[in-house]
């Protein structure tokens, strides 16, 4: 008989089917639907594949997952991992190779800002005046720093909206940029969508 | 080692089906479906219908057992439940309440 | 990094577009819109404000907009980012800070 105590396997061969929890590692060889709610670490293997909500302190993801993984540590994609859900975690590390769709949430951070009218001295220059972004009194004494003012604090729990988006093009683009090579902001809107789930084969 | 083992602190709530052993030293909650064997440990508590080709039990179950081959009751179970089996092993100190089946 | 890299340097500002071809260095500040065909890297200390359009992106210093990367977008431990990638691979190193989505292409089982 097995005497290993404090390691909760599922098999290659088993389907888990329901809501697990508990206070110990888990590997998942097999698959797991439902939800899983650990104080550990779970380690979803290459031939695993957990589709469900996870709530855990570490993920390391080499199989396949598709759900929101909310980790108190950390959560890793490996190279050989897939996943497709929203990340929440202090510590998310996605290695090369990895595939991943969804948002990533790591909790309070500090982004940079557009700055506001650029210090006295630089501003005299001709170009630099016609910024549109002049009239934005605010935080003048830290446009030129590389450290900008701080984001608004992020709720780690609570979605948050994106962060606003970057300042609005001044002009259109040169003709290269409109070239389709290029894609338009408006592409990127796109990203802001929940997840899809898509099936590939293989 | 690829047996499936659910550990001392594990709480599930729902169905687990599969092609090979499962222990289990945890909690287990709803339905239990294998072509192999299952062993509840001493530790372990099934609270759910049974289908396996073995199943030898340490532990407490609480539900109907179907095996195929063999249901083995350990001493110091407790099983709560009706058992369907070909061969049926009771222990010396088991406890045990419910139906047997041998299908004579 | 090629040898034809333009560098923005420590103490440099730019804002406006940026577009062609040719590496980027961002060891200062950008703000606006960057479509460039090469590889851009946003050195420790660097700041970035403006979505980003290129091949491939080496973030190790701060940025904030969105970025589509046809070929990489590579996020260091040293890095603070803030906005939507889209990319084939991507990678974010431990230590890394970043909030936004990240879309790859995620070829799934059949029976998932």
């Amino acid at each position: 008989m097995v005497d290993s105590a404090q390691s909760t396997v599922v098999g290659p061969s088993i389907l888990v089917n329901g809501n697990l929890q508990g206070d110990e590692d888990l590997l998942v060889l097999g698959r797991v639907e439902g939800s899983i709610n650990l104080t550990k670490t779970i380690n979803i293997a290459e031939s695993g594949i957990v589709k469900a909500e996870i709530t855990v302190r570490n993920a390391v993801v080499s199989g396949v997952v598709v759900g929101n993984i909310t980790a108190s540590d950390s959560v890793e994609i490996t190279e050989a991992g897939r996943m497709v859900g929203d990340i929440r975690a202090p510590r998310v590390i996605i290695v090369d190779g990895a595939r991943f769709r969804g948002a990533v949430d790591m909790g309070d951070m500090e982004a940079p800002r557009a700055s506001a009218p650029l210090p006295a001295r630089t501003t005299d220059r001709p170009a630099m005046a016609k910024s549109v972004k002049a009239a934005i009194p605010a935080s003048t004494s830290k446009a030129s720093t590389p450290t900008p003012p701080p984001m608004a604090k992020a709720v780690p729990v609570a979605k948050k909206p994106m962060p606003p988006p970057p300042p609005p093009r001044k002009a259109e683009p040169p003709p290269r940029a409109a070239e389709p090579v290029a894609v338009p902001v408006a592409a990127n809107k796109k990203l802001k969508k929940k997840v899809v789930v898509k099936k590939k084969p293989g | 080692m690829a047996n499936t083992v659910i550990g001392s602190s594990i709480i599930i709530d729902g169905e687990i089906t599969g092609d090979e052993d499962l222990v289990v030293q945890g909690t287990v909650k709803g339905k239990i479906q294998l072509k192999e064997s299952l062993y509840v440990e001493a530790s372990g508590k099934v609270e759910a219908d049974i289908e396996t080709q073995n199943t030898e039990v340490s532990g407490e179950v609480t539900g109907n057992i179907t095996a195929s081959d063999k249901v083995e009751l350990k001493t110091q179970c407790r099983v709560i439940g009706d058992i369907k089996a070909p061969r049926i092993l009771i222990a010396d100190g088991a406890s045990f309440k419910g139906n047997v089946d041998m299908d004579v | 990094m090629s040898d034809t890299a333009c560098v923005i340097g420590k103490g440099i500002q730019i804002r406006g577009n940026l577009s062609g071809s040719g590496d980027l260095v961002v060891e200062g500040r950008l703000e606006g819109h960057v479509a460039l065909e090469d590889h851009i890297i946003v050195e420790e200390g660097g700041t970035v404000v403006a979505d980003i359009e290129t091949r491939e992106l080496t973030l190790n210093g701060k940025m904030s907009g969105n970025i589509n990367a046809n070929e990489r977008v590579s996020i260091s431990s040293s890095a603070t980012v803030m906005g939507d990638i889209r990319a084939p691979r991507v990678v974010i190193e431990d230590g890394a800070r970043f909030r936004g989505n990240i879309e790859m292409e995620v070829p799934l089982p059949d029976n998932i």
